[in-house]
């Protein structure tokens, strides 16, 4: 007798026919229902891009904070009252003198603070930026540097150096290299890489190692450029202890970097938490929009859901298709979010920060996977309709 | 009892073949209402049926009921060999695609799919869609310069025949027509029952659910139902 089993033996085509049919009754399905699905198209739009936005900044607000919060690190900055220098006399001032400087800051207020030594050396392949600095004081003082390996904690360490991102891609330097440092006078050190240092700023380019090693190989003893402090003060308090310094220290200058605002920096931490709150309310909000859409949608297309089942279609198949057209609109969806979200950023990085919001790559898998989870988690309902639809029923016009 | 209505004898060549739809005592029961009682009929390979009976008689849920669509509450149904009550509902879609061809009074075409598409739609189901054996399935209803049209491009008429080159497409076991030529001028019914007479022909076993006594008539013999029993 007939039998259906022998047509698939005579059926030109194979897997990539039913892929390819597949795919058409999707796209059509999508294309026939545009208007209605605009809907859900444009709420995953709106989803995608505040999420594509806030995450991107939100991966830049660290680095964002850091150039915000150095108004917390060295505030105070302490340097000769003449910088001319005399005939024969070495630069900069003598470092115990900065030292009883630093010391004067009542210590209560006092965060750190460190006498600062630059100079021109030489490294394995070319030239760089000594810093010399009281390497205990460092983290306190700039603790927004982010360290790649570990900081240089033991103000007598002089085996130890860290060196700046910048610099050490140049000199292709990285934690547990070592490298030589040779002054103008000759002089050398050879010291072990221990961190690398990502400041925003232009200890970038720069080597640092501690305070005597750094006079040593700059043939500067007991000297240093300058010292800088970090002050837990402000407003008159702050204004008083600079003036005070000035007072005590006649040969010195003291100024400011920059006022504090804690209350600044307190915003700016509270930023990250409100960014993932608007982006879960955002998120809720498109993933019911979404739901709504697709129920619709599938309420729309019972018959068919039911005509589908009697021609032979499982559960799967009916699951496979809504599931692929929401993930195709998502994809759609994903990508105009994505360009719109990137626009988004820029605009709050110059409201907030002042600054453009770098695009960074980890944004794009980020956004598609938290949209197609939303996508689909509002699909789950609608799915479920879909699979209770009774042919039997639907085809009687029941 | 049902079981001592007598049934046509079927020809020669009809007895030699095997019984497509065996149905023994099928009861089919919503709370204390009995929609099916007891029925018990044979369809051969290469009859076409008639069933028939006012509304309410039981005829829709017998047709779900042959179309897998629902299940029995009591009673045997074996198609083509399978004994269909006790299977999963999974394994009863998989029944349905390979032997099952179904041909709907709204003809229930997909409206975003062109004609050949829809054909193309069973066939995916079954296995794989082929647009050649699809188009070949349309010219053979003579509707092979409609094919890129979408359904609500086609007549009534038209849109039948694509219904019916649809459920054959598979080369089912059992063809189940529901009402076909209901919404159907003369012109297209006698075109539609022309089309099953020569499914027959070539050895097509067809059961058609119909309202219409002319239409029975031209069947090789009539199932009536009243109340939900076999009374014919």
């Amino acid at each position: 007798m007939a039998a259906g089993n022998d047509v698939v033996s005579v059926r030109r085509g194979g897997r990539t026919e039913r892929v390819k049919m597949f795919a058409h009754i999707v796209w059509r399905s999508i294309a026939v229902r545009s208007g209605r699905l605009g809907i859900a198209l444009a709420a995953i739009v709106v989803g995608a891009a505040i999420v594509s936005a806030l995450t991107s900044l939100y991966l830049d607000i660290s680095i964002k904070m850091s150039q915000e919060l150095r108004a917390f690190g060295p505030n105070l900055i302490i340097s000769p009252r003449d910088a001319q220098e005399a005939a024969g006399q070495p630069r900069g001032a003598d470092e115990a003198l900065l030292r009883a400087a630093i010391a004067a800051v009542p210590a209560e207020r006092r965060v750190g603070g460190s006498p600062y030594l630059y100079g021109l050396v030489r490294l394995d392949l070319g030239n760089a930026v000594l810093m010399g600095a009281d390497l205990a004081q460092l983290h306190a003082i700039s603790p927004y540097w982010q360290v790649d390996g570990a900081w240089v904690s033991a103000d007598f360490d002089d085996r130890n150096a860290m060196v700046g991102r910048r610099l050490a891609q140049s000199m292709e330097l990285a934690p547990g290299k070592t490298v030589t440092i040779t002054g103008a006078g000759g002089e050398q050190a050879r010291v072990t890489v221990k961190g690398v240092m990502d400041t925003g700023e232009n200890e970038d380019n720069q080597i640092v190692v501690n305070l005597s090693l750094a006079q040593r190989l700059l043939g500067l003893p007991g000297r240093a450029d300058f010292a800088m402090v970090s002050v837990a003060a402000q407003g008159p308090e702050a204004d008083a202890i600079t003036a005070e310094i000035a007072r005590r220290f006649p040969a010195l200058n003291a100024r400011p970097i920059r006022k504090v605002s804690e209350n600044d920096g307190q915003i700016l931490q509270r930023i990250e938490g409100l960014m993932a709150l608007i982006a879960a309310i955002i998120l809720i909000i498109t993933t019911l929009s979404v739901n709504a859409t697709l129920t619709a949608m599938v309420t729309e297309r019972t018959p068919q859901i039911g005509l589908q089942k009697a021609l032979g279609a499982s559960n799967r198949d009916i699951v496979a298709q809504i599931l692929a057209e929401t993930a195709a609109i998502c994809l759609v969806a994903v990508l105009a979010g994505l360009v719109l979200g990137f626009g988004l950023a820029q605009l709050l990085g110059q409201a907030v920060f002042g600054a453009w919001v770098t695009f960074r790559p980890v944004v794009v898998p980020l956004t598609l996977g938290v949209s197609l989870l939303a996508a689909l988690a509002a699909a789950a309902l609608p799915v479920r309709g879909a699979v209770n639809v009774v042919p039997a029923r639907v085809l009687r016009g029941e | 009892m049902s079981d001592t209505i007598p049934r046509p004898l079927p020809s020669a060549s009809v007895a030699s073949r095997e019984k497509v739809i065996s149905i023994d005592n099928l009861t089919k029961a919503f709370g204390s209402v009995r929609a099916l009682d007891n029925v018990t009929f044979d369809v051969f390979a290469g009859e076409f049926v008639a069933i028939m009976g006012p509304s309410g008689s039981g005829k829709t849920t017998l047709l779900n009921i042959l179309s897998l669509l629902d299940v029995p509450t009591g009673g045997s149904y074996r198609l083509d060999g399978i004994e269909t009550a006790r299977l999963a509902e999974a394994e009863q879609v998989v029944i349905r695609r390979e032997k099952i061809g179904l041909v709907f009074q709204q003809f229930h075409l997909i409206p975003y799919l062109t004609a050949v598409e829809n054909i193309m739609l069973a066939q995916y189901y079954h296995s794989m869609a082929d647009r050649g054996e699809a188009l070949e399935a349309l010219d053979r209803i003579g509707l092979a310069d409609r094919a890129d049209h979408l359904p609500s491009q086609l007549s009534g008429g038209e849109q039948q025949r694509v219904c019916i080159a649809r459920a054959l497409i598979n080369d089912p076991a059992l063809i189940l027509a529901d009402e076909p030529t209901g919404n159907l001028d003369e012109g297209n019914e006698e075109r539609v029952m022309g089309l099953f007479k020569a499914l027959q022909a070539s050895g097509r076993t067809i059961v058609l659910v119909t309202h219409n006594p002319d239409l029975g008539a031209r069947t090789d013999y009539v199932i009536r139902l009243q109340h939900g029993r076999r009374i014919a």
